[in-house]
């Protein structure tokens, strides 16, 4: 068992590495898809800028916060299409019948697929994230949390579009319902978790679980407590299974294709 | 000893249906109705172990169907298989370490990575440790002869070499079994024949099973000892390649060169091809005329030349393929 997860790490990996190595065949397109995502980041706080100077806080944080809080979605974002950037697209694979060759192979179908891709510019993602905690204010504790919190919230993300993206074995078109409702908590991420009260919160930590993958950590990054941090790691593995059994569930009906393909 | 067994395999698939227009579309919304297609009807088959089998049918037959659940992408919607003593809806990964498959229309391979990186990918796939995957490369290098290009990036080579490449991405944990999906689609004759003489060969020096399914009937021909057919997801045949020649080669081809025209006409057990000028192209069954009957009715004094050959492989199959009366073969 141990040795089935070593080796599954191995070839996830090693997929990434090629990934990488695929993507810096054209080093000025891979710098720049980093570089511009960086910068396309930061032109966002600048709205936030504007809005602080006509108000202190906002739902009870400050700029700073609110950097902070940009730089886990930011990083959340970064490490969830780094490593499995093909749950977002796991809708098309089911639809068009692409996941033959992943069935075929001696391991794990569900991480074997959404780890096989890697999304270059999402480095830039991540590498904002951490710039974000930098301005914030860095120190060991904040250091270690922020990291344990961006991997923690990019398996929610990973898990919950997965989820969505399964449901594709059901519904024929379910890929636009998936969509939208990955690109809302992609957009939830970015606000202050405390300006949204009664059923839009429940929401927010239920059907799109925002709340765990952000609006808990930031909670815990400003007020530390270990409860949340249960609670974040708990819902997490929940996720996880959840995530697992519904495309388990799903690939018995899958039905393949015989679309010409290549992996590229 | 079987290395395959299949028992009433089925595989329905529902497909929703839709009436035309934009009327159609908007009713099917409200109103959808489905049909059941049975891809694979309650077909029963065994392989045994070394065997070289061509699985062959017009394209829908159900052959591709029938290898995926074979190899485990598919679940069969009832019916018993086991493949090298396991069942793959069952055991999907280990089985996976037991077979090797080539899609000609579906590329594994990482196009931008040489081929020897797409190795040591599949190498750490099928978990085989980096020293033996390495003199595994090595050996498969040599026998394959793939010197000259397994450090080119897969994208710049050849169809041909690319399937070469596919072929030895699949033998790298050593499987006991390879099914080859339409491995030589879209390649020159040349090609054709060195990738024959690859899957050849291996079946020969490796003693890996072939499950082959190909439109090329000189794959077939030259690859296969025997031979299903299947149409409309039932077995029409399930024979030696030798029996489905003997059983068909009562026809034969006469091609006939003339001094000068003969009145010759369809009759019983002669069927005229072909007449152009001097020259005449007959289909003579021999159950029903004797040869030496006909060659009397050319006469053989304005013969120039003349040619009695089978008919083609190809043209037995399509009419397998279309007489459903092959199936009381």
């Amino acid at each position: 068992m141990l040795m089935e997860v070593k080796n599954q790490i191995k070839v996830m990996f090693l997929s990434l590495k090629y990934n990488i190595m695929k993507q810096m065949i054209n080093k000025v397109t891979f710098i720049t898809n980093i570089v511009f995502m960086i910068l396309n980041n930061a032109s966002f706080i600048v709205q936030w800028i504007i809005l602080f100077s006509l108000k202190d806080n906002i739902g009870g944080y400050t700029i700073s916060q609110v950097v902070l809080l940009w730089g886990i979605a930011s990083s959340t974002f970064g490490i969830s299409h780094i490593l499995f950037n093909k749950s977002f697209e796991l809708s098309d694979l089911i639809i068009n019948g692409k996941l033959d060759t992943f069935l075929t192979q001696p391991k794990n179908v569900f991480l074997n697929v959404i780890s096989s891709d890697t999304s270059i510019s999402a480095i830039g993602d991540l590498i904002y994230g951490y710039i974000c905690l930098f301005i914030y204010g860095i120190n060991i504790s904040n250091f270690i949390l922020f990291t344990i919190f961006s991997i923690t919230g990019a398996i929610i993300l990973a898990s919950f579009a997965s989820i969505l993206g399964s449901t594709c074995f059901w519904i024929v078109k379910g890929d636009i319902i998936a969509d939208s409702l990955v690109n809302i908590m992609i957009s939830f991420d970015t606000y202050p978790g405390t300006i949204f009260k009664s059923t839009v919160k429940i929401i927010l930590y239920t059907v799109i679980p925002v709340g765990f993958a952000n609006y808990l950590p930031i909670d815990t990054m400003l007020n530390f407590n270990i409860m949340n941090l249960i609670y974040i790691f708990a819902f997490t593995a929940l996720i996880v299974l959840f995530a697992f059994f519904i495309f388990n569930k799903g690939l018995k009906r899958y039905s393949s294709s015989n679309l010409m393909s290549s992996r590229i | 000893m079987k290395i395959i067994e299949v028992k009433n395999l089925n595989k329905k698939f529902k497909i929703k249906e839709k009436e035309k227009g934009i009327k159609g579309s908007i009713k099917s919304i409200f109103k959808p109705k489905y049909k059941t297609i049975n891809a694979v009807d309650d077909i029963s088959f065994s392989v045994e172990e070394g065997e070289i089998l061509a699985f062959i049918g017009p394209n829908g037959a159900g052959k591709s169907t029938t290898i995926k659940m074979l190899t485990g992408i598919l679940y069969p919607t009832s019916g018993d298989m086991m493949v090298n003593g396991i069942n793959p809806s069952k055991e999907r990964k280990k089985l996976a370490y037991t077979i090797g498959t080539v899609f000609g229309q579906k590329e594994q391979l990482w196009t931008h990575l040489t081929p020897y990186d797409n190795f040591k990918f599949f190498g750490a796939i099928y978990d085989i440790p980096n020293k033996e995957i390495e003199t595994r490369i090595e050996e498969l290098k040599t026998t394959f002869e793939l010197d000259e290009f397994i450090n080119t990036p897969v994208r710049n080579l050849s169809l041909g070499q690319r399937i070469r490449c596919e072929i030895v991405a699949s033998l790298i944990h050593k499987p006991k079994i390879l099914f080859l999906d339409e491995p030589t689609i879209g390649l020159d004759p040349v090609v054709k024949e060195n990738i024959r003489k690859l899957i050849k060969q291996m079946n020969k020096e490796l003693g890996t099973t072939i499950f082959l399914t190909s439109h090329d009937i000189g794959d077939i021909e030259k690859l296969c000892k025997r031979v299903i057919i299947i149409n409309k997801g039932k077995i029409l045949m399930d024979d030696t390649m030798n029996n489905l020649k003997y059983h068909y080669l009562n026809k034969k081809i006469i091609e006939v060169k003339l001094k000068e025209k003969v009145n010759l006409q369809d009759e019983e057990g002669i069927s005229i091809l072909k007449s152009k000028g001097n020259n005449l192209k007959v289909e003579i069954d021999i159950t029903k005329k004797d040869m030496a009957d006909v060659i009397k009715l050319l006469d053989v004094d304005k013969i120039i030349d003349i040619n009695i050959s089978n008919i083609p492989l190809e043209d037995i199959i399509t009419s397998i393929y279309k007489d459903a009366k092959a199936l009381s073969i």
